[in-house]
């Protein structure tokens, strides 16, 4: 017949309740930075996988100056092409107004990582060019 | 455990007036009528379960301000209904040495001595007599017979009461209605938790999953450095392109050209050649137009110009 004083059910339930409404608290705190944070990561990768992609595969960038070479108006233009292990340099003597057009067009317009950059005019129709590009 | 149901209980008389008792095991205790309010009576409903309905507004008239309780059961025709205070009949138990844990079972004494047909003392002063089905306390003067009350031998009814010992703190109702509201909060409040832990459990494991997709450093300072220092190339191969820009829109005089462009760490230098004396300023200006910060000499007709990246 001895039961528990109600008051100390109602202090009981109480107390947890007031401790599911703080835990409710910090894990809603919680969750609001973990958002933050995952947002935050989301954003930095993408940037980062982005910004590696142009700037740091060597593969790819070595594949889009071979492509750029390749074109008609440049094959003629006997450019010397010289990789290393982090860039590659591009070197001709001699290189006519159109092709010297044609290749900073495509070189400026793309995102490569242009580490040195040399233009000499030699006369009204050619210029001597050495670009390094690195990854 | 069986063996507890099956033990026949010693019962105990109690009346604000009897002697301490030295109580040990556990006893059934007969309430005396001092500490209980009863009527007979016969009432227009069916059953006891709509009787409970009526009993406070039964008692209203003749009971002194207290925190009642009500109890009924039906015997033939009549319900005996019954309005008592836990609270008093408990404190009378421990004046009288059986503390609430012992007390196995409460009845009345109207349920289990009604069925008396002589009168009975309960102590030096008060006797138990049974008058038109009621059993009254009256005091010894009054009857003739001597016999001592005997309860140990009878057998008790079904009729029996749970004593609140706290009834006297929070009724009841409101007690209820307090413990449910909690619980009612306590279970949403529980069930939001846990959907919120498993919302930031999901984010944390997302968020791994970037990492490991993306191939990203262990740790987010590296990553923020990795980015700054790509976004610090960027910003300078932007730069390059957009004053290769400008030198190339430059509208030149006769005669005046661009003869060199070159860049190498972070130094930007464009010569231009075959600027008459004064041209050059001209230049200038126009370049300053557009923002460019650039240190310029002029040297035998050719402007050299520097820029820092």
């Amino acid at each position: 017949m001895n039961r528990i004083n109600p008051i100390h059910i109602l202090i009981f339930l109480f107390v947890l309740f007031l401790f599911f409404m703080l835990g409710l608290k910090n894990v809603k705190t919680e969750l609001t930075e973990a958002k933050v944070a995952y947002r935050e990561t989301l954003e930095l990768a993408l940037q980062l996988k982005g910004l590696n992609e142009i700037y740091s595969d060597k593969q790819s960038v070595i594949q889009s100056i071979d492509r750029i070479l390749k074109q008609s108006s440049l094959q003629s233009s006997h450019i010397e092409k010289k990789i290393t292990s982090s860039s590659i340099v591009l070197h001709s003597q001699s290189l006519g107004k159109i092709a010297l057009n044609s290749l900073m067009g495509k070189f400026l317009n793309g995102a490569y990582n242009i580490s040195e950059l040399k233009i000499q005019k030699l006369s009204d129709e050619k210029a001597s060019l050495t670009m390094e590009i690195k990854w | 455990m069986f063996s507890k149901f099956n033990k026949q209980l010693a019962s105990v008389f109690i009346d604000p007036s009897s002697q301490p008792l030295t109580i040990e095991e556990n006893v059934n205790v007969i309430v005396s009528p001092s500490l209980y309010w009863v009527k007979k009576l016969d009432l227009p409903v069916k059953n006891v379960r709509e009787a409970k309905t009526l009993l406070p507004s039964l008692f209203e008239d003749i009971l002194p301000e207290g925190s009642y309780s009500y109890s009924v059961y039906k015997d033939g025709e009549y319900f005996f209904i019954f309005a008592y205070e836990d609270k008093k009949i408990l404190e009378v138990c421990a004046s009288k040495g059986i503390h609430a844990a012992q007390i196995e079972g409460v009845y009345f004494a109207q349920s289990e001595l009604a069925h008396l047909t002589s009168t009975h003392k309960i102590n030096d002063t008060q006797s138990i007599y049974v008058k038109d089905d009621i059993v009254l306390l009256v005091p010894c003067m009054w009857l003739e017979d001597d016999s001592m009350l005997d309860v140990n031998d009878l057998s008790l009814s079904k009729h029996n009461v749970k004593l609140k010992q706290f009834g006297h703190i929070v009724d009841d109702k409101s007690f209820n209605t307090l413990v449910v509201i909690f619980s009612v909060l306590i279970l949403l409040l529980g069930v939001e938790y846990f959907i919120t832990q498993s919302k930031l459990q999901s984010t944390l494991e997302l968020r791994d999953e970037i990492f490991e997709k993306n191939g990203l450093k262990s740790t987010m300072m590296q990553n923020r450095s990795m980015l700054k220092s790509y976004t610090t190339l960027h910003d300078k191969q932007t730069k390059i392109r957009e004053y290769i820009g400008y030198f190339l829109s430059l509208k030149l005089r006769n005669g005046e050209k661009i003869s060199s462009i070159r860049y190498k760490s972070n130094k930007f230098n464009v010569d231009i050649s075959g600027i008459k004396n004064g041209a050059e300023k001209i230049i200038v200006e126009s370049l300053k137009n557009k923002k460019m910060i650039f240190k310029p000499t002029f040297k035998n007709d050719t402007l050299s110009m520097e820029i820092s990246l």
